[in-house]
C-alpha cells in the first residue's frame, strides 16, 4: 500500500528541494550588508505609529465555523463514497438524512443572513 | 468483509425522533419568522414536550435496536420523563424573562430541546460511543446556552468556563473508554459485559484506569467533587432558566448513564469503582454543606446546594442494589420539583430588577407573607426536614446504603445534611427576621405561577403521601438485578 | 524495509519538533503554523501505519479547517502574548508533571500490549473501505447523532457571534420583482434651459 505513496513522497522531497534551495542559495550568495536605519520599521518617513498587528472582525470566525461544520461533512462523504456499493440502500438513506439535517442547518444559517457581508 | 445486517426499529426510539424532528422545524420557524414567532415557538415547544411524555408512556418493556446500542426499559422511560419534566418546567417559568434579556429568538428553545434530547440519548445508550455522542450533544448545548446572553460578562465567562473545563471532562471520558476498547475490542455495553464475564476480563490494570477514568469524565458532568470548581462560576452566570435546567437535566442523564455503566457493564470491578464513589459522595456533601456557608449570592448557594444533592444521590449509587437505584430516582425526582420552584422565584425575583443576593430578600415575610413562606418551604425541604418531600428523598438514600452496608456513609450523610440545613435556614432567616430595604413588590408571571404552585404542591404531597412516586421508581428499577 | 523506516523517523522528528514550536514560538502566528506542520508530519505517520483515511482527515479537517480557524483566532484576540508567556512559565511544572503522566499510561498501555505498538493489522484491507462499512451499518444511529451535533454547532456559532446588520445591501428577490416602472422611475417634463 505504501508504494502507492511514493509519487507523493517524491513531491515533498522536489517541493521542500525548490522551496529551501531558493531560500537558501539567495541566502549564500545575496550581498547582505545590514545597517541600523535598513533594518528600522518604515511608516512613511515617521516612527511607527499604533501596533502592527490588527483585529479581526468576528464574523470572519463565525465563517470558519461554518466552514469547519462543512468541512466534516464533506470528510464523512468518502467513506461512504468507498463503501458505498456494499452498503446499499439503507446506506444510501442515512447519508441522506445526515445531508438533510445539516441543510436545515444551512438554510437557518442563510435566512439569518450569517453568511452575508456588506 | 461482509457487511452485518442491522435490526432497526425506529418505533422505540419514536421519543427521540420527535424531539429532534420539532426542533429542526422550530428552528426553521424561528428563521423564517425572526422575533414575531417567538410567542408560537414558546407554546410549540411546550406542546412538543408534553406529546413526548405522552409518546413514552406508551412504550413499555425492554427492547433494544441498533445492535444494542440503543435500551428502552421502564428505567430509561422514568429517567426521560423527568429530564422533559426538567426542560418543559423551566421554559415555561421563564417566558418573560427570555422576552427580557433578548434571548427570544426562538434558538434559545431549539437548543434547550437539543440538550435535552442529548441527555434522552445517554439515559437509552446501550454502547460508550452513543453514549459519548449524547453527552457532547448535551454538553455542547449547554455551552451554548450558558453564554446565551453574550452582552453580559458573566455568562460570556459562563459558557466560556463550562465549555475549556468541559472540553477536558469529554476529553478524559473519550481516554477512559478507549482503554476499555483497548482491553475489551468493544464499546456496545453488552460486548464489553459478555468479555469481562470471561475469565480474561478479570483484573486487567488498564481497565480499571479506563473505569477511573469515566468515572471522572461523568463526575464532571454532575459536578461531583473533585470536579466541581465549574460548578458556581457557571450557576452564577448562566441565565437563571438555564441554570434551573442544568441543575436537573445533565445531572439525570448523567446519573442514568452512569447506572448502566456501573451496574450493567462493571459489575465485576465494583472493588474499583465503589470506593471512587464513596470518595466523590463524601467530597460533594463536605463541600456542598460547608461551600454554601458563605455564599451571599443565591445562584452561588444553589450551586453549592446541588454539589451536595448529587452527593447523596452517589450514596444511591454506592449502596449497588435496586433499593439505592430507587433511592437515587426518587430523589431525583423531588430534587427536581425543589430545583425548578427556588428558581421559578428567582425568576420572579429577576422580573422587579431585584438582585440575585440574598441580602436582597431581607424582610420578604413582612412585605410579602405568601411568596416568603413559599421560599420557606423549598428551603425546608432542600434541608431535608420533614414532612417535606426532600426528606424522603434522603430517607431512601440513607436507608439503601443502610441497607448495603454502608452505614458508615449514611452516618456521614446525615451529618452533612445537619451542616447543610444550616444555610438554607440562613436564607429563611433572612427573609423572616431582618428588615426589609426598600419598597419592593415581587410578582409571578403566569407560567411561573403554575410552576411554582406546582412544585410547592409537590412537595408536600410527596413528603407526606410518598405512595405513588415509590411505586413508580420501585417498578422502574426493576431493570437492574 | 528500510524506506519506511527512514521516513517514519524523519516524520517523527519532524512531529515533534514542531510541537515544540508550538510552545516555543515568540509569535503566536508561527505557533500556530507550527500546528500546521505538526499536523502535516502526524499525517504522514498515520500513512506509515496504515491510516489512510485519519491521515486524510488530519490533512483536511485539521490542516484545512482547525488550524485556519486557530489563526483566525489568534489574530481576532489580539491578546500581548509575550506577557502571557512570561506568566506560562510558572504553569511549567504543572505541564510536566502531566505530560509524565500521559507518559506513564502511554507506557502502561505499551506494557498491556507488548508488541503491538505500530502495526494495526490493517495493511492489507481498504482502511476507509472498512470505516465505510463499519460507520454506515453498525454504527449508523451514532453517525445520525453526530450530524445532530454539528448542527448545533451551527446553531450556536449564529446565536453566539452574529449580529444582524442594518446596512446589508440584501437581495430580496420577491421585493425586486415586485418593483413597476410606476414606482422606480419618475418621468419628468423639463422646459428647456430651466433644470438645475
Amino acid at each position: 500500500m505504501l508504494e502507492h505513496y511514493f509519487p507523493i513522497l517524491v513531491l515533498l522531497g522536489a517541493a521542500l528541494a525548490i522551496g529551501g534551495g531558493a531560500m537558501g542559495f539567495s541566502y549564500l550568495v545575496g550581498p547582505k550588508r545590514p545597517y541600523h536605519e535598513k533594518l528600522d520599521q518604515y511608516e512613511c518617513g515617521f516612527a511607527p505609529l499604533g501596533r502592527i498587528r490588527m483585529r479581526f472582525d468576528v464574523r470572519f470566525y463565525l465563517i470558519a465555523i461554518i466552514f469547519i461544520v462543512f468541512d466534516i461533512e464533506a470528510a464523512f462523504l468518502f467513506p461512504w463514497a468507498v463503501a458505498f456499493e456494499s452498503i446499499g440502500l439503507i446506506g444510501f438513506i442515512e447519508m441522506m438524512l445526515f445531508l438533510s439535517v445539516l441543510l436545515v442547518g444551512y438554510a437557518y444559517v442563510w435566512k439569518k443572513g450569517a453568511l452575508e457581508w456588506e | 468483509m461482509a457487511v452485518e445486517q442491522l435490526d432497526i426499529h425506529l418505533v422505540l426510539m419514536m421519543p427521540e425522533i420527535l424531539v429532534a424532528i420539532m426542533a429542526m422545524a422550530l428552528l426553521l420557524l424561528s428563521a423564517w419568522t425572526h422575533k414575531g414567532g417567538a410567542g408560537v415557538i414558546h407554546w410549540l415547544t411546550m406542546m412538543t414536550i408534553v406529546a413526548v411524555v405522552l409518546v413514552i408512556q406508551v412504550g413499555s418493556g425492554t427492547a433494544t435496536t441498533f445492535g444494542g446500542q440503543f435500551i428502552t426499559d421502564d428505567f430509561s422511560r422514568y429517567v426521560k420523563v423527568v429530564m422533559c419534566l426538567g426542560m418543559v418546567l423551566p421554559v415555561l417559568m421563564s417566558a418573560d424573562y427570555i422576552r427580557g434579556h433578548g434571548m427570544d429568538g426562538g434558538e434559545y428553545h431549539v437548543v434547550t430541546m437539543f440538550a435535552m434530547l442529548g441527555g434522552m440519548i445517554m439515559a437509552s445508550s446501550g454502547g460508550f460511543l452513543i453514549l459519548y455522542l449524547g453527552l457532547e450533544l448535551m454538553s455542547l448545548s449547554l455551552y451554548v446556552l450558558a453564554a446565551w446572553r453574550r452582552d453580559d460578562r458573566c455568562s460570556s465567562e459562563a459558557g466560556l468556563k463550562y465549555f475549556v473545563l468541559g472540553s477536558v471532562a469529554s476529553g478524559l471520558l473519550l481516554y477512559g473508554i478507549s482503554m476499555v476498547y483497548g482491553v475489551t475490542g468493544g464499546t456496545g455495553f453488552a460486548e464489553v459485559a459478555s468479555f469481562l464475564g470471561k475469565p480474561e476480563g478479570h483484573g486487567s490494570q488498564l481497565l480499571a484506569l479506563g473505569v477511573v477514568m469515566i468515572l471522572a469524565g461523568m463526575g464532571f458532568k454532575i459536578a461531583a467533587v473533585p470536579f466541581h470548581m465549574w460548578a458556581p462560576d457557571v450557576y452564577q452566570g448562566a441565565p437563571t432558566p438555564v441554570t434551573a435546567f442544568m441543575s436537573v437535566v445533565p445531572k439525570v442523564a448523567a446519573i442514568a448513564a452512569l447506572f448502566r455503566i456501573l451496574f450493567d457493564v462493571f459489575p465485576t470491578y465494583h472493588v474499583q469503582w465503589v470506593p471512587i464513589l464513596q470518595l466523590f459522595a463524601v467530597l460533594s456533601m463536605a463541600v456542598g454543606a460547608f461551600g454554601g456557608l458563605v455564599q451571599t449570592n443565591i445562584k452561588r448557594l444553589l450551586a453549592y446546594s446541588s454539589i451536595g444533592h448529587v452527593g447523596y444521590m452517589l450514596i444511591g449509587l454506592v449502596a449497588n442494589s435496586q433499593a439505592g437505584a430507587q433511592g437515587v430516582l426518587v430523589y431525583i425526582t423531588i430534587y427536581l420539583f425543589m430545583t425548578v420552584g427556588v428558581f421559578g422565584l428567582i425568576i420572579a425575583f429577576d422580573r422587579q430588577g431585584l438582585g440575585e443576593n440574598i441580602s436582597d430578600y431581607q424582610g420578604l415575610a413582612r412585605k410579602q407573607p405568601v411568596m416568603a413562606f413559599v421560599m420557606a418551604m423549598f428551603m425546608f425541604s432542600m434541608a431535608g426536614i420533614p414532612p417535606l418531600a426532600g426528606f424522603i428523598g434522603k430517607f431512601s438514600i440513607f436507608m439503601a446504603a443502610v441497607k448495603g452496608g454502608f452505614i458508615p456513609l449514611a452516618v456521614v450523610g446525615v451529618l452533612f445534611s445537619a451542616v447543610g440545613a444550616f444555610y438554607y435556614i440562613r436564607v429563611v432567616k433572612v427573609m423572616y427576621f431582618d428588615q426589609p430595604e426598600g419598597e419592593f413588590k415581587v410578582t409571578l408571571s403566569g407560567g411561573g405561577f403554575i410552576v411554582v404552585s406546582l412544585s410547592l404542591f409537590m412537595i408536600f404531597f410527596w413528603g407526606i403521601l410518598p405512595g405513588d412516586l415509590l411505586a413508580w421508581t420501585g417498578a422502574s428499577v426493576q431493570a437492574f438485578h | 524495509m528500510m524506506v519506511a523506516d527512514v521516513i517514519f523517523y524523519l516524520f517523527a522528528t519532524v512531529t515533534v519538533l514542531s510541537a515544540l514550536g508550538v510552545v516555543g514560538a515568540r509569535n503566536p502566528v508561527h505557533s500556530v503554523l507550527f500546528l500546521v506542520l505538526a499536523f502535516f508530519s502526524t499525517a504522514g505517520l498515520f500513512v506509515l501505519m496504515g491510516a489512510e483515511f485519519l491521515a486524510a482527515i488530519l490533512v483536511m479537517v485539521y490542516m484545512g479547517a482547525v488550524a485556519i480557524l486557530f489563526l483566525f483566532v489568534v489574530m481576532m484576540l489580539d491578546v500581548d502574548f509575550s506577557m502571557l508567556r512570561r506568566e506560562s512559565v510558572r504553569y511549567l511544572p504543572m505541564g510536566f508533571v502531566v505530560g509524565a503522566v500521559m507518559l506513564a499510561e502511554l507506557g502502561l498501555m505499551m506494557a498491556h500490549h507488548p508488541g503491538e505498538g505500530l502495526h494495526l493489522g490493517l495493511d492489507n484491507t481498504d482502511n476507509t473501505l472498512a470505516i465505510g462499512q463499519a460507520l454506515y451499518t453498525r454504527f449508523l444511529y451514532p453517525f445520525e447523532v453526530a450530524s445532530l451535533i454539528l448542527l448545533v454547532a451551527l446553531i450556536g456559532a449564529v446565536a453566539l457571534t452574529h449580529r444582524e446588520r442594518k446596512r446589508v445591501h440584501r437581495q430580496d428577490i420577491s421585493t425586486q420583482l415586485a418593483r413597476t416602472k410606476e414606482d422606480a422611475v419618475e418621468l419628468r417634463k423639463v422646459a428647456s434651459g430651466e433644470g438645475a
